[in-house]
């Protein structure tokens, strides 16, 4: 049962088995906030598989239709997430990686939602069912609504330390994992500002620090153009507080997760998480307080930091 | 005497250079700090002298590719300590068959500067470093390249009298590593901190690069921290075109290989020994995929359409650049940017002017021009200028700017997403964002007048004799009073059909005259250079079967608009065909004697390898198989590589009898050595549920049937068999005939079956008996001996042959 094991990294897993079975479900609806190129660029023909659609290179999707920062204003997580997964990639090929973040950043995932290119059900749940339910039988029901919450519910987001080149990811209840963590009751805590409701009643709330991470600029997996700035959990097991059991699930050992992100507005990041090099799902990283005070700075045309490569693309002195 | 002028002219040329040098306010130009390097170019043009230095020394920004890229992007690593640490400079040539730079020197020796490994974090001392290293971990570094002498300026061009090249900072020279062709650039990024705690000391990358347990049960075995982006060396690391194509000079090769002169050393020779591929994969496990897919190639060869992963295993020889002013031409449709003074209302996709430029401006046109057949199968066919550009793709250059996105990514298997597969690098944008590709470009001309300085390496001169006609006594002595105009008279019936660039009757055609403008230059290229299909020549298929130049593919914008109109070759058995593959182009006979063994992947003749004192860096496996393709127990023992005269010649005439004694001839197929496992997803196990997919190859697999498989068509297919067959139908619709597509849609549902079979974890195994539909359907190269082919010849009597063999060595 899940209580062996299990932590929000299985839930992006799974979700990268499902981009295995894509089918025809129907596109998600439109409403974009902010420009975007052609969803296919129909002008390329594979001789050896007509069947392959080609996305619009990113290079002329930059060039053509550049995001400026009243459009990166626009952008938040809650329509950031509503967006088909080519909307998202297009949305991150425009931006760049930014300051290495500081601090607490709330997180939240998303999975890949599909266009007319290429439909993916934005149904978690029905896809998971439909894959391994489908395939096993193993796997269906309750199980996957634990892992649906796992991945959604329990991950809060991260503490950077930039200083340290380092990070943590926020769990909110260990309970799940109790009988798999080594020292439970040495794990490092934290104390953030609870959401919803329930914060007028109890304003913070304790979580767990887990998982953690290393920070440097690198390669993005879908965006050569410029660095962004990489999470990676590959040799986390030299980071202090580290424990084998459960942080390894993420490293070299497990699931090799890798996570890029890049700014798009003052305290607003959007995250790409990979595991094995394989693209599982997106999320974003949401520091209000930070957002709030960077905003007027921002639209004023202020210089960003840049502490990675930001390629040699020029983009308009306005959108920079 | 002979011996004493030359020795004189190089003692005076040297004296010249640093008299020039001396006088020379560019002091840090390259040229100064070797005045070997410009002695050996002093009988060149100011703009051949210009496009040797770039050849040599240009990065062209590579750098960052190799530290970043490579590792991080495409998977795969490069120990770059185990090759070029001082203390393994012994080594160099034999291990890896690099060529050692004699301006370069061990820290601590006699007469180097560098006094302990310390100072050069354990790599070799060389000129310019002095400078270089103090800006390891800092910014501010002026690259050597700054101070690069331009030739002169061409004023006769569309884009004016104005001198508007693009800096020549952006060739970005570094110094060099103490291997030719690899450059080394101070790492702004290190932390000497941070490497100190991996390393334990300055003078070495043992922790850096060592994996990170000795325990062979343990995973960590296989892992180094190389894949850890957050630990950056002191020096990244780049590549000149002249890694590949810098070697001795057949004419006067060196005493010691391991310690050359600069007079040893030519540019455009190719190397012959070259261990690139292995480089390129030094840094990894066996066990990976990517090593298998970069490193399974002899010494010599590259598979240089590896890197935007094409699927085809596809090695080809460095070979000589030689002759080029008399290589043929042929008329094609030629779509491709022309220099021209200003745009009107054009679109910036089809004319675009470099901002802050007067004139400087380009336009997207379709000509029929005269173009050369470059590459094996001809695929660059756009222009020589412009196939000499696309070399920096090859090694890197602009990776992150302009062609990276367009290369594949392993994983992503939906073929509606981003990274599938290729899709056209553009030329436009890569110029418009890529200031090294501006910097190259701008002086394409120089590289062009270089690439046509180059002349045939004759035999007769390499033995220091006064005329061919010496050597044909020679050769006559050797093989049997008249056996030179016998083999001239049997090269003009079959051979000089391909292998002439001159016009029938070839019993009247004299195979070695020259131009009598100039000498030197051969009126003969010895070759046609017209398009051969593969079906026809019979040998092995995986370069002919070249993709990246079809339309959609990478290289589409270099191949001329009727390349893909070639005639498809029915013959061919891979369903992969058409749209250009299936053709060979003649190798020229220019000189071959001096580069055995043969065809485009050097597997007719011996096999020839180094010999390193250390035997950590014994790269040689037998290639040897028999009709079972199992390993042969006592395969023939590898020809240790030897670049002196008489042993070209020797192998020259070894690989000569193979090629004309095809029943001689051992199988070679190169084998896995490893058991592989691709994990397409991660292997997850949650409670008493697992799951994966993953594909195996195993122990003793034909690296060819791996490197060419097309699993991602494998992966879409098994979906669409279930959930789309019309799909499925649609693919393959006017590729197969309904017949094959059944077996297909058989093999497709015995896939599915073990899949269902396997439940949620699920491990194909391409080596299985039931699975040997797959190559059939989805490998892009089903003909895997790699040393079939070409039997040309072997008809003729023994006679016949050995005085084919002579006339050869002639050429």
């Amino acid at each position: 049962m899940f209580d062996k094991s299990g932590f929000p990294f299985l839930a992006l897993v799974l979700s990268g088995l499902l981009l295995l079975a894509s089918c025809d479900d129907g596109p998600v609806k439109d409403g974009p906030v902010v420009p975007f190129a052609a969803i296919e660029d129909t002008t390329l023909k594979d001789p050896d598989n007509p069947t392959v659609k080609f996305r619009v290179d990113m290079a002329k999707v930059e060039h053509d239709f550049p995001l400026s920062r009243p459009d990166r204003m626009k952008l938040n997580p809650e329509n950031l997430a509503a967006m088909t997964q080519e909307q998202v990639d297009q949305v991150y090929g425009r931006l760049t990686a930014g300051p290495v973040p500081d601090g607490v950043y709330r997180g939240s995932l998303f999975f890949a939602r599909g266009d007319s290119v290429r439909p993916l059900s934005d149904d978690f749940r029905v896809r998971l069912e439909e894959v391994f339910g489908g395939i096993g039988g193993r796997l269906k029901g309750k199980k996957i609504e634990l892992l649906e919450k796992v991945g959604r519910g329990l991950w809060k987001g991260k503490v950077f330390y930039r200083d340290k080149r380092i990070l943590r990811n926020m769990i909110e209840d260990l309970k799940p994992f109790e009988r798999i963590i080594d020292d439970p009751d040495g794990i490092m805590t934290i104390k953030i500002p609870r959401s919803g409701w329930l914060g007028y009643i109890l304003p913070s709330n304790r979580v767990s620090l887990l998982f953690p991470a290393k920070l440097f600029c690198g390669q993005s997996l879908m965006d050569s153009r410029r660095e962004s700035i990489i999470i990676d959990y590959l040799f986390s097991d030299e980071i202090e507080g580290y424990r084998k059991s459960p942080d390894s699930l993420a490293g070299r050992g497990g699931l090799k997760v890798r996570d890029e992100i890049r700014m798009v507005r003052p305290g607003l990041y959007l995250g790409r998480a990979y595991a094995n090099k394989l693209f599982l799902l997106n999320f974003v990283l949401h520091n209000q307080e930070l957002a709030e005070q960077g905003a007027e700075a921002f639209l004023a045309q202020d210089p960003i930091a840049e502490d990675c490569w930001s390629g040699e693309q020029q983009r308009s002195a306005t959108l920079q | 005497m002979r011996a004493f002028i030359q020795k004189a002219t190089v003692i005076l040329s040297v004296l010249i250079v640093c008299l020039i040098g001396i006088l020379d306010e560019n002091s840090n130009a390259q040229s100064s700090q070797s005045p070997g390097f410009e002695a050996a170019g002093s009988h060149l043009t100011p703009s051949e002298r210009a496009g040797r230095e770039i050849w040599f020394f240009a990065t062209a920004f590579n750098d960052r590719f190799f530290t970043y890229s490579y590792p991080q992007r495409l998977g795969a690593t490069i120990d770059w300590y185990r090759i070029l640490a001082a203390k393994n400079r012994p080594d160099l040539f034999q291990a890896w068959g690099a060529i050692p730079n004699p301006d370069c020197c061990v820290p601590g020796a006699d007469g180097c500067p560098a006094k302990s490994m310390d100072e050069t974090f354990g790599f070799p001392w060389c000129p310019g470093d002095a400078e270089l290293l103090k800006y390891v971990g800092k910014t501010g570094y002026r690259d050597p390249a700054c101070d690069f002498g331009d030739a002169p300026f061409d004023e006769n061009t569309p884009h004016g009298k104005i001198d508007q090249r693009q800096s020549a900072c952006d060739l970005r020279f570094g110094t060099s590593t103490g291997a030719l062709g690899l450059r080394k650039f101070p790492n702004p990024r290190f932390d000497l901190e941070q490497w100190l705690k991996v390393n334990g000391s300055r003078d070495n990358w043992d922790g850096y690069a060592n994996p990170l347990s000795d325990d062979p049960g343990n995973g960590d075995s296989r892992v180094t921290r190389l894949f850890d982006g957050s630990v950056e060396p002191p020096f990244r690391i780049g590549m000149a075109c002249g890694a590949c194509h810098i070697s001795y000079d057949p004419l006067n090769p060196p005493a010691d290989p391991a310690k050359p002169e600069w007079q040893n050393i030519k540019g455009l020779v190719g190397n012959q020994y070259s261990r690139v591929s292995q480089m390129l994969g030094s840094g990894m496990s066996p066990n990976l995929l990517e090593w298998q897919l970069i490193a399974r190639s002899r010494p010599g060869v590259v598979d240089t359409s590896a890197l935007p992963m094409d699927t085809v295993h596809n090695p080809g020889t460095m070979n000589a650049i030689y002759n080029f002013a008399r290589r043929p031409k042929f008329s094609h449709r030629v779509l491709k940017w022309r220099k021209v003074d200003s745009c009107s209302q054009e679109s910036p996709e089809s004319c675009w002017c470099e901002p802050e430029k007067q004139n400087k401006c380009w336009k997207l046109s379709e000509k029929v021009e005269e173009v050369q057949h470059i590459l094996k199968g001809g695929e660059d066919s756009i222009g020589a200028l412009e196939a000499i550009q696309r070399v920096y793709f090859n090694i890197g250059s602009c990776g992150e700017q302009c062609w990276l996105n367009h290369v594949p990514d392993l994983r992503a298997i939906d073929p509606n997403q981003r990274n599938y597969g290729q899709t056209p690098f553009r030329i436009g944008q890569c110029r418009r964002d890529c200031s090294s590709f501006r910097a190259i470009e701008d002086r394409l001309a120089n590289l062009g007048a270089y690439f046509f300085s180059e002349r045939p390496t004759d035999l007769w001169k390499a033995r220091g004799l006064s005329s061919r006609e010496e050597l044909e006594k020679q050769l006559d002595e050797e093989f049997g009073e008249g056996s030179v105009k016998l083999g001239s008279e049997l090269f003009a019936r079959p051979c000089a059909e391909c292998h002439s660039s001159q016009d029938e009757p070839y019993e009247a055609v004299d195979f070695h005259a020259v131009d009598p403008k100039d000498p030197t230059l051969r009126i003969d290229f010895l070759s046609n250079e017209e398009p051969v299909p593969v079906t026809a020549v019979g040998t092995f298929a995986g370069r002919a079967m070249h993709s990246n130049h079809m339309p959609s593919k990478i290289w589409d914008e270099y191949a001329a608009r009727d390349l893909a109109e070639r005639k498809p070759l029915e013959k061919l058995k891979e369903i992969t065909k058409g749209s250009g593959r299936g053709y060979y182009r003649p190798p020229s006979l220019l000189s071959l004697w001096a580069y055995a063994p043969f065809m485009h992947n050097n597997a007719i003749g011996p096999e020839i390898c180094g010999r390193p004192g250390s035997g950590d860096d014994e790269l040689y496996s037998s290639p040897y198989v028999d009709e079972n393709d199992k390993p042969l127990a006592n395969p023939p023992a590898c020809v240790p590589f030897d670049p002196g005269v008489e042993g070209r010649y020797k192998l020259f005439k070894d690989s000569m009898r193979l090629l004309l004694n095809p029943k001689e001839r051992l199988r070679k197929v190169n084998l896995t050595d490893h058991e592989i496992i691709f994990d397409v997803t991660p292997d997850i196990k949650i409670g008493d549920t697992e799951a994966s997919f993953s594909v195996k190859v195993p122990k003793g697999y034909p690296v060819v049937l791996l490197n060419s498989l097309r699993f991602k068509d494998l992966v879409q297919d098994v979906v669409l068999s279930s959930r789309n067959p019309e799909k499925l139908v649609a693919k393959y619709k006017g590729r197969i005939s309904d017949e094959r597509f059944e077996t297909l849609k058989a093999g497709l549902e015995q896939v599915r079956e073990v899949l269902l079979k396997e439940a949620v974890k699920f491990e194909l195994n391409i080596g299985a008996a039931d699975t040997s539909f797959v190559q059939e359907y989805y490998s892009n190269v089903l003909n895997y001996v790699e040393n079939g082919g070409h039997d040309f010849g072997s008809d003729l009597s023994d006679r016949e042959k050995n005085a084919l063999i002579a006339f050869l060595a002639t050429l």
